[in-house]
């Protein structure tokens, strides 16, 4: 296999995946082998690429030219192939867990849930490995309208109001200022490939500079920058296995990721020029980042609580990015790796609880760690590295974004970031303390006989994936370490 | 033999693509049952069709010089030879979709209703071959006329189509009233009737020339439903039927749009008048983009929705016409072509299975994919989505306005697409993700061959948007090639 396949394989294993399971929803045994297998299929072909880029091979593919000077085109590079790896572990993962939820609470239309969150893993990937801002752009609107119908999937009255506005919001953010930035970026460079270095670099004068930030990083919406953050919330009325894949695998970090491309291979040094708009971008993320950890206090449901959480987590990879420093990009990608396994622990141990106990408030969670232990061991862990305890992931994240906001001179974006973190705790803390210390209920669950390991055992092992980067954080920053210096963070 | 015939075909290509379509229709009317008329007419407008690309591919990818000196003497531009071959391609595709329709308004007006478009399509071809104002208005009447009398022939289930023809004839004969002074006074001002002549002539008297422009192209803009002067579409086109829809709302919009666009991008070169014309499109083609796609996101009638969205696409060729360059003149060629094959690919797809209103596209999806798709792809193109020729025609919009310093063009083109992303994204919404709640009557019919238009502009919306390079090099050659070429 050369790594043109392996990449080929990566973007159309899931598309696949999900005409196949469209194709075959019965029985409910193949059709979840099919979308079972076929994630693992991605994973190996996610981790041939990072093993390709490691030993520095290059592949880039080319589907269309629909422009002059402008492919849709996909390459390799250790951002790409380190989110790819990280998203398709927990796709597997995810994959399990969905099986598990569709066939325990009997959710409705399971093939077609499956079969869109398959696209969805599609389009996050495509972010990841777009070559050119013209592809991300591609990708991004794919991966808008797949999954659109995750969040319209109950298709009642709540959800349809709800799929329009995170629908409208996504599309209408990249077509009215994605759009016209990469347009100008265009006329600027007459080129639209990410390089090292970044396109913009020498070639852009300070007002262009900022205008052109603000233009990338509002138009990102699925990075969740208020006020464009509509979506996040709205998508909550999604099933549990929908909300996985919205908020931990695929829209949130490809909004995430999207800026990072944007911050590292567009702007580069170029950063420098924009700093009246990144320096307003960073205060509006901090603040942001702390009213949403405030409003997630407030929230008594646990998927409105999850949705607040992790939109206050995935503004400091917004931080990090626009923190113009390699300590600042390596930390945004730390915390979207360590984002995605906590957010996809916590969400896939609230969908095993909701399955099996029926709830969802956030008071009914009391002493329910006593009788599911294993998940709620897991939704214990998650928490705490969302929260930023070391020794989980976050924790290594947040070092590396605060060392950054501290070398920036920005210490006041350190306060904000930190301020975030102790309101984290304030909301999830208590929640999973609560969970073991209170007393075990006594009524009846929905499914007396407990969860099956399709529920449990997806989220452990996504609850040991936030241990990894406490081995992993320093080899990762030599792995990445060419995407934006030569010399490394 | 076959090649000298060939090759003389070619040399007289120009005056086929006018006659064929006439011989077609004479043919029809002389001819028996409804489907042997229909017959003739694919005949006559696929030959035409043939020999437009032909005629076109030689001339704008070759770049050689097949004009006949011999003959009836027509003037062949690079942009009409463009839009030409659009014209016959979208007649040749609407006159296959119709026949499905033939009878829907009764015996009498099945032949005649093909005749009528392919006597349009003629008018319209000939507008674009002319050189002489004169003409030229005397063969966008031909074509407007067509027009109206498809539209009042087809008027007889609903009346409310009548009351369009009946608009048409008044907004219309305006619009020829205005043409026809615009056309004295720019003559009298420019001391001539070429319309080559303009980039170059010696205008005595700048006022009354630019003033004459400006009422040419007024009259051409009620006829090609520019807003504001676009009261008839809707009413017309709205409650009509296939024919009405792909007849006048498809064909007869691109074939005004096409030579508005021609006789701007000479208007518009000319020095003494080009900066006055130019704010004149602007401002024109603003508002079009604003009106259309404001009455688009209101609109619960889908084929008025199509109507409205073809305003906002209008208005976008305007503008790109107003910026008075090469590549403005190349941006608003490929808005034409995204335009018919929007416009083929949603009416198509809607009248396949006689889809009115927006409550009758719930669940459109289930009952008839095909159509649904094409439908889709049409939404897609519209609302400018990557990947699709709507995408494409917009960028060079966006890239040409900005490279010329007109960001408020570029503005106004990313609302067209916001207000696409609303409408468009409602009509996918309910094909995809509501169930029908209306006894559905024309299940069987999807499946026709009179979907293959549709489905043939969908996938042409999508492989140009992927692979466009032949007809960008063919929009940058046409508006390159706006001197004389022919003798």
């Amino acid at each position: 296999m050369t790594p043109e396949i392996a990449l080929f394989c990566v973007l159309g294993a899931p598309v696949l995946q999900a005409l196949l399971v469209m194709l075959i929803p019965k029985p409910p045994g193949l059709r979840d082998l099919i979308h079972i297998g076929f994630s693992l299929v991605a994973l190996g072909c996610a981790a041939y690429l990072m093993n390709a880029v490691a030993q520095h091979e290059t592949a880039r593919i080319v589907l269309a030219r629909p422009l002059p000077n402008v492919d849709l085109a996909f390459a390799i590079d250790p951002l790409g192939a380190l989110m790819a790896v990280v998203l398709t572990g927990l796709g597997v993962l995810h994959a399990v867990h969905a099986a598990g939820v569709a066939r325990a609470k009997q959710e409705k239309a399971p093939a077609r849930l499956l079969a869109f969150i398959a696209l969805a893993m599609a389009g996050v990937t495509a972010v990841a490995f777009s070559a050119n801002l013209f592809s991300l752009f591609v990708a991004y609107q794919a991966l808008a309208l797949a999954a659109f119908p995750l969040v319209a999937h109950r298709g009642d009255e709540e959800a349809q109001p709800a799929a329009r506005a995170f629908l409208a919001t996504l599309l209408a953010s990249s077509i009215g200022l994605f759009l016209p930035a990469m347009i100008w970026t265009y006329s600027i460079a007459g080129a639209l490939d990410f390089q090292a270095g970044g396109v913009l670099a020498g070639r852009v004068d300070p007002l262009t500079a900022n205008v052109l930030l603000a233009l990338y990083v509002m138009g990102i919406a699925m990075a969740a920058i208020p006020p464009m953050h509509s979506w996040l919330p709205a998508s909550s009325n999604g099933p549990f296995p929908a909300l996985v894949a919205i908020q931990a695998l695929a829209v949130l970090p490809a909004g995430g990721i999207g800026v990072l491309k944007v911050a590292t291979f567009v702007f580069g040094p170029a950063m420098r020029d924009a700093a009246i708009a990144a320096q307003v971008l960073i205060v509006l993320v901090g603040v942001g980042m702390i009213v949403a950890a405030l409003i997630a206090l407030s929230k008594q449901d646990i998927r409105e609580r999850l949705a607040y959480s992790v939109m206050a987590q995935s503004l400091a990879v917004v931080m990090g990015a626009l923190l113009a420093l390699p300590a600042g990009l390596f930390a945004a990608a730390l915390q979207i790796v360590a984002l995605a396994c906590a957010a996809a622990t916590l969400l896939m141990a609230a969908g095993t609880t909701m399955a099996i106990t029926g709830r969802s408030k956030v008071a009914d969670y009391v002493g329910l760690g006593r009788v599911m232990p294993w998940t709620f061991a897991g939704f214990a862990i998650a928490s705490a590295s969302m929260i930023g305890m070391p020794p989980f992931a976050g924790a290594w994240a947040k070092l590396w974004l605060i060392t950054a906001a501290a070398g920036s001179g920005l210490v006041w974006a350190a306060v904000l970031a930190s301020i975030a973190a102790i309101l984290t705790f304030t909301h999830l803390g208590p929640l999973a303390a609560n969970a073991f210390a209170g007393r075990a209920p006594t009524d009846a669950f929905k499914r007396p006989d407990g969860a099956s390991i399709l529920l449990a055992a997806p989220v452990i092992l996504a609850a040991a994936a936030t241990l990894s980067l406490l081995v992993l954080a320093d080899p990762l920053a030599v792995f990445l370490s060419p995407i934006w210096t030569p010399e490394g963070p | 033999m076959n090649g000298a015939y060939l090759e003389l075909a070619r040399a007289h290509a120009p005056l086929l693509m006018i006659v064929t379509p006439l011989v077609g229709a004479a043919l029809m009317l002389i001819s028996g049952p409804a489907r042997m008329s229909w017959l003739i007419a694919c005949a006559a407008a696929v030959f035409g069709a043939v020999i437009a690309v032909d005629f076109a591919t030689v001339l704008l990818m070759q770049l050689t010089h097949p004009v006949a000196e011999v003959g009836v003497a027509l003037f062949v531009d690079g942009i009409g030879v463009f839009a030409a071959a659009l014209v016959a391609v979208v007649l040749a595709l609407a006159i296959v979709a119709v026949g499905a329709t033939l009878k829907e308004s009764g015996a009498s007006p099945a032949p005649l209703s093909p005749a009528l478009m392919l006597a349009g399509a003629a008018g319209w071809t000939g507008a674009l071959m002319t050189r002489d104002l004169i003409a030229l208005f005397a063969s966008v009447e031909a074509g407007w006329l067509a027009a109206v009398g498809l539209t009042a022939v087809n008027a007889v289930r609903d009346r409310t189509p009548l009351n369009g023809a009946f608009r048409m004839l008044t907004l219309g004969g305006a619009g020829s009233a205005l043409m026809l002074l615009g056309i004295g006074m720019l003559g009298r001002a420019a001391g001539g009737f070429e319309i080559d002549a303009l980039p170059l002539a010696q205008i005595r008297m700048p006022n009354l020339a630019g003033a004459g422009a400006a009422l040419i192209v007024l009259g051409l803009c009620v006829k090609a439903g520019v807003a504001p002067l676009h009261a008839w579409s809707p009413v017309a086109i709205g409650r009509g039927g296939a024919m009405i829809a792909l007849g006048v709302g498809t064909l007869g919009v691109l074939g005004a749009l096409s030579v508005l666009t021609r006789f701007a991008a000479y208007a518009i070169t000319a020095p003494e008048i080009g900066a006055g014309f130019s704010v004149a499109l602007a401002g024109l083609g603003a508002l079009s983009v604003v009106v259309g796609a404001v009455q688009a996101v209101g609109s619960r009638n889908l084929l008025r929705l199509s109507v409205y969205a073809g305003v906002s696409q209008a208005g976008c060729v305007l503008l790109s016409l107003a910026l008075g360059s090469p590549a403005g003149f190349a941006a608003a060629l490929m808005q034409l072509v995204a335009f018919a094959a929007a416009s083929l690919a949603f009416y198509g797809g809607a009248l396949a299975g006689r889809v009115h209103s927006l409550d009758m596209l719930n669940g459109y999806a289930t009952r008839a994919p095909l159509a649904s798709g094409a439908i889709t792809a049409g939404a897609l193109s519209l609302m400018g989505a990557p990947l699709t020729i709507g995408f494409l025609g917009r960028w060079r919009l966006v890239e040409a306005g900005v490279g010329a310093g007109w960001w408020w063009a570029a503005g106004l083109v990313i609302i067209a697409s916001l207000a696409g992303v609303f409408y468009g994204g409602r009509l996918v919404e309910r094909m995809y993700f509501r169930r029908a709640n209306v006894t559905y009557a024309g299940e069987g019919g999807v499946w026709r061959v009179a979907l293959a238009p549709a489905l043939i502009a969908a996938i042409a919306t999508i492989a140009i948007g992927l692979a466009p390079g032949a007809l960008l090099n063919a929009a940058a050659n046409a508006s390159r090639l706006m001197t004389g070429l022919a003798p």
